[in-house]
């Protein structure tokens, strides 16, 4: 929980960048949403708009999650990890707390952001809220546990910043957070495939679901994404902590 | 009571570096071992080994009775490191680095309040604990690194050159501290590649070149170990020629000859009052001229000489 703890401070040091973000929402929601809303007159979407606004929060909360990986860099820079694989804390507590504190920082940099879109959504249920909102926690942690795990693997800050370009653009473009599967689908079949299984559509529905905008998205069974959600944060917790162990020693650090 | 660390043929490849090569050596419980060595003769590799932050290539070690390769966590619960480069980002402030240590290492709240305070008073690093520490410098970092080690107070410390860039008062204090950790019941590893660290510090010595060790023993019984345990340095006013140094080697009693500079010679020998006149005597016969003449005991320099034929400043140079 410690490590957890200090990922979560260390990312509120960068406060330059966080306003940047900040802003970087507010003008998208402002900016985008509202023409975009005007501009798109999608049938199964009656509101864009609010539809926009809530995939607009995951969004967000992904690329905040996604900074850990960033982190490593910084930390293989200055030798952090010698002395992280030092202490007296086993690999799967340090991963563990890792993630979470990476998702948990997330999450709690993203949460005056969901309060504002769901001010703008006009939040009903809160009971499929709650379940809504742990999934986005086990989201944010599993995105940071990907994150962690990929920075580990490659080993290359280019190569991590086009990498996480390219998922960027895989999965969350092509997830519901921006538009309904069915107009995705239509689109290309293959796009619409991977946004059926991407754990960013996962969370944008549940989200949605749990706001009470059934009208706007028809999710038959809010479990499939639930599960989704789970198993995508176990296999990178997983396979990060294996990753981890093996591949953060012996230097090739770029 | 069995050794409280127990290296067995440790050894590390870096590709085609050997970096430690089958080292085997013991720590006692409640020693500080020095590990002396020029730079590059694999101490730092030997330590990360030992706290489980990078895998041996062949070998193992145990710490207080585990494995470090079958019980990587048990031993890094023994064990705190002042690495080389002191390992923080940035953004972190002095006594965040330290307190957070601190709470890792699991010391109660109370006492871990009193004790940060305590060891970064002792330091002189008090007044600087709100600073960032890339605001310090490359001392006081040094000095942060230590503070997380006194905290800590493990059963085994481990200390990667403690007063590389520190200060002639510094280094003083520090090594009192270090001192204090053994007596409040810490053994200690302190790697050095300060010749008068590990002779003023050491309950023993091991001497290290090229990922081997070459010999662990007391520092005195080391230097007392050396033939010839005399030493002669003579200066003379011009360079020594070949055929000189030959002819200081003929006499029986020169173990060894050094040129340590073109002008200065090392004369390892026995029997010092007898031969040093002699010594003289051939040299005026053969008009060469000297300077002064300086008679001296054995250092852990002429014990590391003695093994490879080069100071460890000499083989700093040669040896990156
Ligand atoms: N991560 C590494 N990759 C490649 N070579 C290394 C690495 N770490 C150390 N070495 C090499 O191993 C040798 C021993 O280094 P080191 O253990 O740092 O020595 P010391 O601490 O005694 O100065 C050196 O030749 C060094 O260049
Ligand atoms: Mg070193």
């Amino acid at each position: 929980m410690l490590v957890a703890e200090r990922d979560v401070r260390l990312f509120f040091q960068y406060k330059f960048l966080i306003i940047i973000r900040a802003i970087w929402f507010v003008s998208q929601i402002v900016l985008f949403g509202l023409i975009a809303s005007r501009m798109i007159n999608v049938q199964e979407v009656p509101d864009y708009f609010r539809y926009y606004v809530s995939g607009l929060s995951i969004m967000t909360l992904y690329s905040a999650a996604i900074f850990i990986g960033f982190d490593i860099y910084e930390e293989a820079e200055h030798g952090v990890f010698e002395y992280l694989l030092s202490l007296p804390v086993s690999r799967r507590q340090l991963v563990l707390g890792r993630s979470i504190g990476g998702g948990l920082r997330a999450f709690i940099y993203v949460g005056p952001l969901i309060a504002a879109s769901l001010y703008v959504i006009g939040a009903v249920n809160p009971l499929n809220f709650l379940a809504a909102l742990f999934s986005l926690f086990l989201f944010s942690f599993g995105v940071s546990g990907m994150s962690i795990t990929i920075a580990v693997m490659i080993k290359s800050i280019d190569r991590f910043d086009i990498l996480m370009g390219v998922l960027d653009a895989l999965i969350v473009r092509l997830s519901t957070a921006m538009y309904p599967l069915n107009v995705v689908q239509t689109a290309n079949p293959i796009y619409g495939g991977i946004a059926n299984f991407n754990p960013v559509s996962y969370a944008a529905d549940l989200f949605r679901w749990g706001t009470g905008l059934p009208d706007i998205i028809t999710l038959d069974n809010p479990l499939l994404p639930l599960v989704g959600i789970i198993a995508f944060f176990a296999i990178f917790t997983f396979i990060g902590i294996t990753i981890y162990d093996r591949r953060i020693e012996g230097g090739g650090w770029q | 009571m069995p050794p409280i660390i127990q290296i067995t043929n440790l050894t590390k490849k870096f590709g085609n570096i050997m970096a430690v090569d089958h080292l085997n050596l013991e720590v006692e419980d409640g020693e500080i071992l020095g590990l002396l060595g020029p730079n590059g003769a694999g101490k730092t590799t030997t330590i990360l080994m030992l706290v489980t932050v990078i895998r041996p290539t062949e070998g193992t070690a145990t710490v207080g009775g585990y494995d470090i390769r079958k019980n990587p966590d048990k031993v890094r619960e023994l064990i705190g490191v002042v690495f080389q480069e002191p390992k923080m980002l940035w953004v972190s402030t002095t006594w965040d680095i330290v307190n957070w240590h601190a709470k890792v290492c699991g010391l109660p709240n109370e006492e871990r309040k009193r004790r940060v305070r305590q060891v970064l008073e002792d330091l002189d690093m008090w007044e600087h604990r709100r600073k960032n520490v890339h605001a310090l410098s490359g001392g006081m970092r040094k000095r942060v690194e230590l503070a997380k080690v006194l905290v800590q107070r493990p059963k085994i410390a481990i200390i990667d050159e403690p007063t590389a860039q520190v200060d002639v008062v510094g280094k003083h204090r520090i090594w009192n501290m270090i001192c204090r950790l053994r007596d409040e019941g810490s053994t200690i590893i302190l790697a050095t590649n300060e010749l008068y660290e590990a002779d003023i510090l050491s309950d023993r010595v091991a001497i290290m070149h090229k990922g081997k060790l070459l010999v662990c023993d007391t520092p005195k019984t080391l230097k007392d170990s050396i033939i010839g345990g005399d030493i002669v340095e003579i200066q003379l006013e011009n360079d020594a020629s070949t055929a000189i140094i030959g002819d200081l080697k003929n006499f029986k009693e020169v173990v060894n000859v050094l040129q340590i500079k073109p002008t200065l010679l090392r004369l390892y020998l026995n029997k010092v009052e007898e031969v040093v006149p002699k010594i003289m005597n051939m040299l005026l016969k053969k008009n060469v001229p000297v300077t002064s003449i300086h008679m001296s005991e054995p250092s852990l320099d002429d014990v590391f000489a003695h093994y490879t034929g080069l100071t460890i400043e000499e083989a700093q140079k040669v040896g990156v």
